[in-house]
């Protein structure tokens, strides 16, 4: 008997075997290898360019900078600059640099490369978004000698070592940076860091390698040369998928845990959970005081009195984040307790409210005044449990009695084009850092960042003067609780949570550690339990 | 699925649908208790995440989910009816050019079809409904078409068409009565299929607005929390598979794909 | 009773040819509807970037030149098939990386998962079939009929939760979804209805055919033997449904993607469309049109060669 059997079905079982096993990567034998966790792919991974935290995890490594920063005590020490000095005006930082640095593409670390890398940053057609503004009043930068370099400003700028010493300001390959020009650049990066770039795919990943020739590791690390062969990064950008990849072994460390999987890992033997306080704003909504009803100020102290930031802070982060009471966090320096927010005030919150004209009509459940209905656009980021949060917030502003459509833009393009639009009463958006001048695009009437549309000629009095006060850091620290105190009484944002983030890692991992910006691991100090 | 628990089901959905705002004793969008609480005294379904009643979600998410379903279908059988029905109808060159549309649209699998819809509109619960509405319009205004011709080839609509009645005219008195029991026996199906595919693109995220307790969407977020909260998971995926099974087990029959 | 195989005359080669025309065309026209819908919809692309800030007005209108939107629309649309027929699928507008690129590093780990899949869903689906239509043992007939019922309506995110949810039960609250095996199951599950379908209709036929009494009049015991008989006619069909479960393996790995947290083209079509990356929305859509239709028409043609009575249905 000639029946046919199912020739389809047994070759589609071998195929699949074949797949399988070719599935099964295979590690080259001897290499210390490394996969790292990030949780979003950025528009743009180009330090000098584009503004993401996201990118300065894998690329402050690739990078040195003129100077580091100690995370303990704050000092500033020698990077690529093996000294450095103030004139007493505060106008000319001269620095002297090394001279046995090499970049990954062979080419000399010198004067010159510094002068290419700023001028790249400032150059207007790039449109820096982090870079140029952390510069400040620079007017130039000037050759003294082959490893001699001095930056003049126009004005007095306290924060420019600390900017110099972020991977935005890293110093990069100048001819690599003439090679291939700003838009393809970031997938061909050069750097003189203690590792070297290999390959960056959208979406997919991002792979680091040892460089061999790093014989210059600064005081603050704590391996002269890395400890690691290979680092490859992953992105993660569902927060579900997080503890999983780090369970299953897909990553060895992986960041922005959400806390009750954090919670969970860290009562197993398996792994550890850091959590890692990140200074700068906290997670914070900025009122839109160029739209009604937020162009009320006494409206916006409503929606700050009438939402429990301490509760909403508890329910979606635990006990790992604190609620935020101002605009740094408590950690940042230059934050000013005094100038702290109040505490949740429904009833005050509902008599502004009404003082304002907002009123209940009768048997409705929407505030109206006059013919309008109390309605709010709120509009917020995909990353950092905004939409959590978003969610939280609506529900509290509809108590007050406030109809709130809640958008969650799905990038940082979208949430851009939402702002530049103006349709927002209220968006999320913040920035890290170490500095408080930090501040100063979000609040300075030219700022690239200032999204609620408040210009007050005196506050931008007040910023500029705190940054220029290089000298006298009590002075700086006057300053900004006065500016805090100011903002806070116009109530141009809802501060919610202090930045805290949980770093999960596995057993084999040690020595992992993060720079004073809290964001940046050193992965030149990473080691691998054998 | 017998048909008796079918109903039973469905109609405890419809009601809870209905009534529930009366129904829940907390609101779903407000955070009163303790995130991730088990279910227990007071809150049957436990609290989600953010520290909401659960089951108070889920009672809006029926409405939600059926709501949407039904604005799908609507938008399906109109279309798709007005095509079928047109086609029919007028025949010639009208019927080959809308037959022939259709297949460039049944050449896209439909969930893609569904997803460039919303790629276009851009995410959001209209986008969820009108791509899902229109996704299925094709397919459904086949089945009318067939029908139709069928009964235009019955002895009574020709009579009527030699004694001069107009389109219209044959249409309403006699096309459309006769072809409603069978056409509303698809519908049925589609109701099952459409219901389908409006939580799946809810699942994915293409619905906008995080805070909608639809059930996909309760699904999707379900999922961070497997281990920690399997009812936030369960309760979804158990109410959405019951109403795909009640609803097929209700009706009628199932055109050819 | 079955006639014998005939060999292909030259009318079949011209159904055949005007099957695989049709085919074509209709994949053209699928791939146009995607490519005038997106580009109507989103407008100036290149807008987007501006308002992020990313570009001057300057850089915007010389992106906007080489990418050719400043032409009609029409002469985009004869480029873009130009480049389709070239590969070329554009860039992202996201990350500026070739979409080709994207499409290509995303593709093994969905192929993956789909092979498996079908490797699950076409024994499963023939077991169910034909097990359904088993009359002697009414027990196992109505279980298979619920699980066929049940694999072809429930949705594969519901299923897919569910036996995450129970998989974390059973091995104690680890669920190590990352590996395959687990996504493969739930998704071969879904895939195995349609096999279930044919294989069951068929083998309803076929039992009570006149070609079956006669095998039982020649002496032939029943059971197993009658059933390899009665289930070969009704393969070809199942065989041919190979090729359409394409498609719905690819709609299905969107959402096993999802649910399982899997790379793969589900995951970044999902993550284009919330980024407004049309672009890459609109190649993976594109390729899934043309393998859909490509896939009808090769069903059309290993029906068509293994059973010659579909052949009538020229």
């Amino acid at each position: 008997m000639n029946y046919r059997k199912r020739p389809a079905a047994r070759h589609w079982i071998l195929t699949c075997a074949l797949l399988i096993l070719g599935a099964c990567a295979t590690d080259p034998s001897g290499e210390r290898e490394l996969t790292y966790g990030l949780t979003l792919s950025p528009t743009g991974i180009d330090p000098h360019i584009n503004a993401s935290v996201e990118l300065g995890i894998p690329l402050s490594s690739v990078y040195d900078t003129l100077v580091f920063q100690n995370s303990d005590s704050g000092e500033f020490v020698p990077g690529l600059a093996t000294e450095w000095s103030i004139s007493s005006d505060g106008l000319t930082y001269t620095f002297t640099l090394r001279d046995d640095v090499l970049f990954h593409d062979g080419t000399r670390f010198d004067a010159e490369a510094v002068k290419a890398n700023i001028s790249y940053a400032l150059d207007p057609d790039h449109r820096s978004q982090k870079a140029a503004s952390m510069l400040g009043p620079l007017s130039a930068v000037e050759v003294l000698g082959p490893h001699e370099v001095a930056f003049r400003m126009d004005r007095p700028y306290a924060p420019l070592l600390d900017s110099l010493s972020q991977v935005y300001l890293g110093m990069a390959s100048p001819s690599a940076l003439d090679t291939w020009g700003p838009v393809d650049y970031q997938f061909n990066q050069v750097g003189t860091g203690p590792f070297r770039f290999v390959e960056y795919l959208p979406n997919d990943r991002l792979v680091l390698e040892r460089n061999p020739d790093y014989a210059w590791a600064p005081e603050i690390y704590r391996r002269d040369a890395p400890g690691i062969d290979r680092i490859t990064f992953r992105f993660f950008e569902d927060p579900a998928t997080r503890a999983l990849a780090l369970e299953s072994g897909q990553v060895d460390i992986i960041g922005e845990l959400p806390h009750h999987q954090a919670d969970r890992l860290a009562g197993t033997a398996e792994f550890t959970v850091d959590p890692v306080h990140i200074p700068g704003q906290p997670l914070q909504f900025i009122f839109n005081t160029e739209r009604t009803p937020t162009s009320d100020a006494s409206v916006r102290q409503a929606l700050v009195l009438g939402v429990d930031r301490a509760r909403i802070a508890d329910t979606v982060f635990g006990e790992y984040s604190p609620v935020a009471d101002g605009l740094l966090s408590a950690r940042t320096s230059g934050f000013a307790p005094d100038a702290s927010f109040p505490d949740y005030d429904p009833e005050l919150a509902a008599e502004l409210l009404e003082a304002a004209g907002w009123v209940f009509p009768e048997g409705g459940s929407t505030r109206r005044r006059e013919n309008d209905e109390l309605m709010l656009d709120l509009v917020v980021p995909p990353w950092g449990s905004n939409p959590e949060v978003g969610q939280l917030v609506a529900a509290a502003w509809g108590n007050l009695g406030a109809e709130v459509a809640l958008t969650v833009a799905p990038g940082f393009g979208p949430l851009n084009e939402a702002r530049a639009d103006g349709d927002y009463n209220a968006i999320g958006m913040n920035s890290f850092g170490t500095d408080p001048d930090l501040l100063r695009p979000f609040y300075d009437s030219d700022g690239f960042f200032n999204w609620s549309g408040y210009r007050d000629p005196e506050l931008d009095t007040i910023l500029e003067a705190a940054a220029e006060s290089f000298e006298s850091p009590e002075q700086r620290e006057q300053l900004y609780r006065e500016f805090a105190e100011r903002v806070r009484d116009e109530w141009l944002i809802l501060p919610v949570r202090d930045y805290v983030n949980l770093v999960g890692s596995s057993q084999r991992v040690e020595g992992l550690r993060f720079s004073p910006q809290g964001w940046f691991p050193y992965l030149n100090d990473l080691e691998l339990q054998p | 699925m017998t048909r008796r628990l079918a109903i039973l089901w469905l109609a405890a959905i419809i009601g809870i649908a209905l009534l529930a705002p009366l129904l829940s004793p907390h609101p779903p969008d407000q955070s009163l208790f303790e995130p991730l609480t088990p279910p227990g005294k007071g809150l049957p379904l436990g609290a989600d995440a953010l520290g909401r009643d659960f089951l108070a979600r889920m009672m809006i998410g029926a409405r939600l989910s059926l709501l949407l379903t039904g604005l799908a279908v609507a938008v399906t059988l109109i279309l798709g009816g007005l095509l079928g029905f047109s086609a029919a109808i007028v025949g010639g060159r009208y019927e080959t050019a809308v037959n022939w549309l259709s297949n460039v649209l049944l050449a896209i699998p439909g969930l893609l079809l569904a997803m460039l819809f919303v790629a276009a509109w851009g995410p959001g619960i209209a986008a969820v409904i009108l791509a899902v509405g229109i996704g299925f319009a094709p397919s459904f205004g086949r089945v009318t078409r067939t029908i139709v011709n069928k009964l235009m080839g019955e002895g009574y609509v020709m009579a009527a068409q030699a004694s001069g009645g107009n389109n219209l005219w044959i249409t309403s008195r006699h096309l459309l009565p006769n072809s409603l029991p069978q056409l509303t026996s698809y519908a049925g199906t589609y109701f099952a299929w459409t219901f389908l595919a409006v939580t799946t693109l809810t699942f994915l995220g293409l619905a906008g607005d995080p805070s909608i307790p639809e059930w996909g969407a309760l699904l999707n977020s379900s999922r961070s929390h497997l281990q920690s909260a399997p009812w936030l998971a369960a309760a979804p995926a158990l109410a959405i598979s019951l109403t795909v099974l009640a609803v097929h087990a209700i009706a009628g029959k199932e055109p050819q794909r | 009773m079955v006639s014998l195989p005939e060999r292909p005359g030259i009318t079949a080669l011209v159904t055949l040819g005007r099957r695989l025309t049709g085919g074509m065309l209709t994949a053209v026209a699928a791939v146009t509807l995607t490519f005038f819908a997106l580009r109507l919809a989103a407008g100036d692309p290149v807008a987007s970037l501006l308002s992020q800030g990313l570009t001057t007005p300057e850089q915007a209108e010389a992106l906007r030149r080489s990418l050719g939107y400043h032409l009609p629309l029409l002469q985009q649309y004869l480029h873009f098939l130009n480049n389709l027929a070239r590969g070329d699928l554009g860039v992202s507008l996201y990350s500026g990386q070739s979409v080709s690129a994207i499409i290509g590093s995303q593709l093994a780990s969905t192929l993956q998962l789909a092979t498996l899949s079908l490797a699950i869903a076409l024994p499963l689906g023939i077991l169910l079939g034909s097990v359904s239509s088993w009359k002697t043992r009414p027990a196992a007939q109505r279980t298979a009929s619920t699980l066929s019922g049940l694999a072809t309506s429930l949705p594969v995110a519901t299923t897919g939760v569910i036996s995450l949810l129970i998989v974390g039960l059973l091995a104690g609250g680890q669920a190590r979804g990352a590996q395959l095996w687990l996504p493969a199951l739930v998704l071969g599950f879904a895939a195995s209805g349609p096999f279930a379908r044919a294989v069951h209709s068929g083998l309803e036929s076929s039992l009570s055919s006149p070609y079956i009494l006669a095998a039982k009049a020649r002496g032939l015991q029943r059971g197993r033997r009658i059933y390899w008989h009665a289930l070969r006619p009704a393969l070809p069909a199942a065989i041919a449904l190979i090729a359409l479960e394409a498609a719905f393996l690819f709609a299905g790995a969107v959402v096993t993607e999802t649910v399982f947290s899997r790379p793969g083209l589900g995951r970044t079509l999902v993550r284009s469309i919330l980024q407004a990356d049309f672009p890459v929305a609109q190649g993976i859509v594109a390729l899934a049109a043309l393998l859909y239709v490509g896939s009808q028409v090769v069903a059309d043609g290993l029906g068509w060669m293994l059973d010659p009575r579909l052949r009538d249905r020229g």
